[in-house]
């Protein structure tokens, strides 16, 4: 029975949803911030292809079967954002983290290449 | 810099994307008409409230419950920062669930868990109908 409904949760493809997302900048790099209210850890996935970073969550809300809504204003869905990336970012340092429901991105800015001097050796 | 419509780079799904937008509803079925967002649901023992509440921890979310409602109150902070794209709402909010059954009010519950809020109002045993014996002397 509870197998019956797993496999039938999965073959409805749960409703797209873009997250609310704001972009801001600071000394350090850019942030992202995003609304994903229900995503779990194990739920979330970032990938960086080229220069986008993609942002999938599945949002699967906590109610059993038995319950009858009243009132629905929000319900499972999955999340998906894509954010370009400029060449400003140093991809290797992006770090992410999850609280309470907001996924934070930390993008920082490339360390300027500074001007040098090349030092000129003799054989 | 790191925003979506930033057009000097090349998408591969660009085009797709704006088609996508184009057609999706902008309301999913008319919802998102308040904020936050609730689910009121009941099975056999309680009642459940349900809000998205991202970004907040049950410390900074104030639950009252009075004689006949159920008021959810917060303010949602701003990042400092020089903003680029601004979507998630911010600020003082205020939600009121009108309860017009009798609920168990000292074993009311609260949970925040990923920020989705759980309140569990259980129903009152003492309140539900029951038979009265009338004994014939």
């Amino acid at each position: 029975m509870v197998e019956a409904s797993a496999a039938k949760n999965e073959a409805k493809p749960l409703p797209r949803v873009s997250p609310a997302t704001d972009i801001l900048e600071r000394e350090d790099g850019f942030y992202v911030y995003m609304d994903i209210p229900g995503v779990r850890r194990e739920d979330l996935k970032l990938d960086i292809n080229e220069n986008e970073l993609v942002v999938t969550g599945r949002a699967l809300q906590g109610a059993s079967e038995k319950e009858t809504f009243l009132e629905v204003q929000f319900g499972p869905g999955e999340y998906v954002r894509s954010v370009s990336l400029s060449d400003l970012v140093d991809r290797e340092n992006i770090k992410a983290s999850l609280k309470d429901g907001v996924l934070m991105i930390h993008l920082p800015r490339m360390e300027k290449a500074s001007p040098r001097r090349i030092p000129i050796q003799t054989v | 810099m790191v925003l979506d419509f930033n057009s000097l780079y090349a998408f591969p799904g660009r085009f797709e994307r704006l088609f996508e937008d184009f057609f999706k509803p902008q309301f999913a079925e008319g919802r998102r008409l308040a904020y936050p967002p609730l689910n009121v649901s009941e099975d056999a023992s309680a009642y459940y409230v349900r809000s998205e509440l991202p970004g907040l921890s049950l410390d900074s979310v104030e639950l009252t419950l009075t004689d006949k409602n159920l008021v959810i109150k917060g303010e949602r902070p701003t990042e400092q920062g020089k903003y680029y794209r601004q979507e998630r709402p911010a600020g003082f909010f205020q939600r009121v669930v009108a309860l017009n059954v009798p609920v168990d009010r000292d074993a009311v519950r609260a949970t925040l868990v990923d920020g989705v809020l759980t309140v569990t109002l259980p129903k009152c045993s003492e309140c539900l109908p029951r038979k009265i014996n009338i004994e014939v002397s």
